[in-house]
């Protein structure tokens, strides 16, 4: 004969915890979601970034512009790591400047002319040595790329630690409301609690019969939260429009990026439910031990 | 084991409930408690029981100073205390058997090690072919019998019960009272609060009779 549940099943409803618990989830991976892809976005750029420098030789009166960029041009190409330093045309110049000049002819203006250095990223170019060797060069100026990848960490930085407190406050409200679901059970039942302490029932054993609940309640809203979060990123991959950019690929790189990748993507959000799961189990037996020491 | 001294008892502010209440019971005995209605009976027993705590005086259970004793100590020695409430306190989603073997089960003891014990009990207080059913099935008399039979299936060493031949016809509480009488006789102190006169005369007990919170030996 298999004894019955002490505290019986219909007794307090956790439909609404469960409900509640789920859209918490949900809401953690969208954000635990835009912390990966903010953080691989910044990867990519940096290390891209990295990778590349621009050599500006603008006109100077007095100076053959192109004999300049040819001297640049030269010591770029010998100086150690830089595997590539290409000039670029007139044309590609005025290109550049269309969005602010647009595409009527440059002739006579004084169009600095740019050269494109690509560094060798496992032996990477001495700046200060070829800022110093570039000093020979009339005009010229030596871009490293160091403030947009300056700007570009800064606002990670900070998109990264809004995700953080998005997830730090969803993880505070979902304790809220495992405390009050904890106290409304406990009083629900309080006669039964009441009954069990006089028949001898420890604190633990009577937290036991109720914290089981709130486990199974976690896990579950836990699992419908990340399942509806992939759902999201399926969706806004199949159908968030465009190609170039936005939510669509950003969401495409979630979920269907190479499989050591994605591992980690599936890995953060599949901590969703489990942590769902403690700060259910976690926070219940807690506060049903302390209301239990009270209720004597 | 059970040893009162000058205790009294009030609810907040409002007036005192027991004044001055001392007596104690030895190992192996039997006292009724009579009073009447609104004279302190009940709150005397939930002193006894742990579910009060004295407002001032000394109140020791199996050696132990009630008033300084901690949270975790209590479950230890309620569990060698057995209750009758008098509005019985049956667990309506639990079956009658479920409810009988409640003072074992949160005692941690398993379901095979006492399902013979609770059927014998249950057997003997008539409500075997009851065992299955809810206490919301059961008559007045059987739900009764139910609270006293969970009452005593841990063999407790101190039994309170709180009128608890109220509900049921005069042979089967002359069993009940038997009951009580041979569980006394096999060491239990009975400490039995009731209105009925006649179960008071037929078991030829000392009485101490509570009157407006005061306490005294007939």
């Amino acid at each position: 004969m298999k004894p019955g549940a002490i505290i019986p099943a219909n007794a307090a409803s956790l439909r609404s915890l469960t409900v509640t618990m789920a859209v918490m989830s949900y809401l953690a991976c969208l954000a635990i979601g835009a912390l990966i892809l903010v953080d691989r976005a910044v990867t990519s750029w940096t290390s891209g970034l990295a990778r590349e420098m621009t050599v500006q030789v603008r006109v100077v009166r007095g100076a053959d512009i192109g004999q300049e960029v040819e001297k640049a041009r030269n010591i770029l190409s010998s100086f150690p790591g830089i595997t590539e330093a290409d000039v670029l045309d007139e044309q590609e110049g005025s290109k550049l400047l269309e969005p602010w000049l647009g595409t009527r002819s440059l002739e006579g203006l004084p169009v600095p002319r740019l050269i494109r250095v690509v560094t060798d990223p496992s032996n990477p170019p001495d700046v200060v040595g070829l800022e110093e060797a570039l000093a020979t060069v009339k005009g010229v100026r030596l871009d490293t790329h160091r403030k947009w990848e300056a700007e570009l960490t800064r606002m990670a930085r900070a998109l990264s630690v809004l995700s953080y407190a998005i997830l730090f406050l969803i993880s505070i409200s979902a304790i809220a409301i495992v405390i009050f679901a904890t106290r409304a059970v406990l009083q629900a039942n309080r006669h039964i609690v009441d009954l069990l302490h006089l028949v001898g029932a420890r604190d633990s054993y009577i937290a036991r019969q109720i914290d089981g609940r709130f486990l199974r309640t976690g896990m579950l809203s836990g699992f419908i939260g990340v399942g509806l979060g992939i759902f999201t990123f399926l969706f806004l991959s199949l159908f968030g429009g465009g190609s170039g950019g936005g939510f669509a690929d950003a969401s495409r790189g979630l979920l269907f990026s190479a499989p050591h990748i994605a591992i980690w993507s599936y890995g953060f959000l599949f901590a969703v439910p489990l942590a769902a799961t403690l700060i259910c189990l976690i926070t219940a037996r807690v506060t049903l031990i302390r209301r239990l020491g009270v209720v004597t | 084991m059970l040893r009162l001294e000058n205790v009294g008892l009030r609810y907040g502010d409002g007036p005192e409930i027991l004044k001055d209440v001392s007596f104690a019971l030895r190992p192996g005995d039997f006292y009724f408690l009579t009073g009447p209605s609104g004279a302190g009976k009940s709150s005397l027993l939930k002193l006894l029981f742990l579910a009060l705590r004295p407002t001032r005086g000394d109140l020791h259970i199996f050696g132990e100073d009630v008033g300084s004793l901690s949270h975790n100590k209590l479950p230890y020695i309620r569990r060698r205390i057995g209750v009758v409430f008098q509005e019985f306190r049956l667990l309506d989603h639990l079956s009658t058997y479920d409810n009988v073997a409640l003072p074992l089960r949160v005692a941690g003891k398993s379901e095979s090690s006492y399902r013979r014990d609770v059927m014998d009990l249950l057997d003997w207080v008539g409500l075997a072919q009851k065992s299955a059913s809810l206490p919301p099935v059961l008559s007045g008399g059987e739900k009764q019998r139910a609270a006293i039979a969970r009452a005593v299936i841990a063999k407790p060493q101190l039994l309170l019960a709180d009128e608890p031949t109220g509900n049921v016809d005069p042979v089967l509480a002359k069993r009940l009272l038997h009951l009580f009488i041979e569980l006394n006789r096999l060491g239990t102190t009975m400490l039995i609060a009731t209105h009925d006169k006649g179960l008071v005369r037929q078991a030829d007990r000392p009485i101490l009779h509570l009157e407006e919170g005061t306490l005294s030996l007939q």
